[in-house]
């Protein structure tokens, strides 16, 4: 089941190339000690209000849940079909005009349902502007 | 679309006006200028193509094509542009239930996917201001295919109404 770290970096690099909505986010990911890091590149197209210069609350909620699925699709190192049941975004603190990375936790990776947690932040991983949870439903025409 | 007519809440709510009254005049203008600018000038805006069909003191629905640009790995529309059509229209549906020009911020959202759509299909986001109290704007929604009524999303979120601005972070 674990996926070995740069078939999981070919993995989300896979999805990222296939999914229009990746290259209309900005998405790219790394790897380095601490797991899997997701980046939103800041695009003028991302501000929610041009009076505040802030993103778009959908466009982190977006970033959130494409990060999400990748973390899901690298662990499960298959080609399974995934379809997001639902998505849930807290807004702790404003954003800026700048990227955006993120990290995804799995909480429970079961036969059928994944629980996921991802969190975004700008300045420091201990300040997040956004938190979410995911709930996937793994593997069948949902 | 139809449900959310036949429900009408109890006059008390939404600063004394039912959904559905008149928009207070001013907001009207600042929604009439803020149309402008989204359809003209703001590029995540001209991008959704966004229509107007329904806007009344508490509520809206606008309607779009799905644009292939937020297609996700299998080709369907991803869910992330849901959550962008959904909070964009939350908050225009907060705007028309205020009695003053407020700045607001999103708190919280919840979507929850019932059905997938192709890229390029027709589709309505449809919201409802449920009651704002506490300064807090409580919304509902859900996203539907134009042709079938078919339900996509269905949708609930709350905002911050009266943002104070002076210090970064401190929006609520």
């Amino acid at each position: 089941m674990n996926t070995s770290p740069n078939n999981a970096l070919a993995i989300i690099d896979a999805r990222i190339q296939s999914a229009p909505i990746a290259n209309w986010l900005g998405v790219s990911a790394v790897r380095d000690e601490a797991g899997l890091l997701y980046r939103l590149s800041f695009a003028e197209h991302h501000i929610g209000n041009p009076v505040i210069r802030a993103l778009h609350g959908g466009v982190i909620a977006a970033f959130l849940e494409f990060s999400a699925q990748g973390e899901l699709a690298a662990q499960l190192d298959k080609d399974v079909r995934l379809s997001t049941i639902n998505f849930s975004i807290d807004y702790l603190t404003s954003s800026r005009p700048q990227d955006m990375e993120a990290r995804v936790r799995i909480a429970r990776l079961g036969r059928r349902v994944a629980f996921l947690e991802a969190f975004g932040w700008q300045s420091a991983p201990d300040r997040p502007v956004a938190e979410a949870r995911i709930c996937i439903r793994v593997g069948s025409e949902h | 679309m139809t449900n959310m007519h036949s429900q009408k809440p109890p006059a008390d709510r939404l600063s004394s006006k039912p959904v559905g009254a008149e928009i207070n005049p001013a907001i009207g203008a600042m929604l009439k200028s803020a149309h402008d600018l989204l359809t003209h000038e703001h590029s995540l805006f001209r991008s959704l193509g966004l229509k107007p069909v329904l806007i009344g003191r508490g509520k809206a629905a606008f309607a779009l094509d799905a644009p292939i640009a937020f297609a996700g790995c299998d080709g369907d529309v991803h869910g992330g542009l849901m959550t962008i059509v959904m909070d964009s229209i939350f908050g225009l549906t907060v705007f028309t239930a205020l009695d003053e020009v407020k700045p607001i911020a999103t708190i919280n959202l919840r979507t929850d996917y019932i059905n997938k759509a192709d890229v390029g299909t027709r589709i309505i986001c449809s919201c409802e201001c449920i009651e704002i109290r506490n300064d807090i704007a409580h919304v509902s929604g859900r996203i539907t295919t134009e042709e079938h009524d078919r339900l996509l999303v269905s949708g609930a979120g709350t905002f911050m109404v009266g943002v104070r601005s002076a210090k970064k972070g401190s929006r609520l």
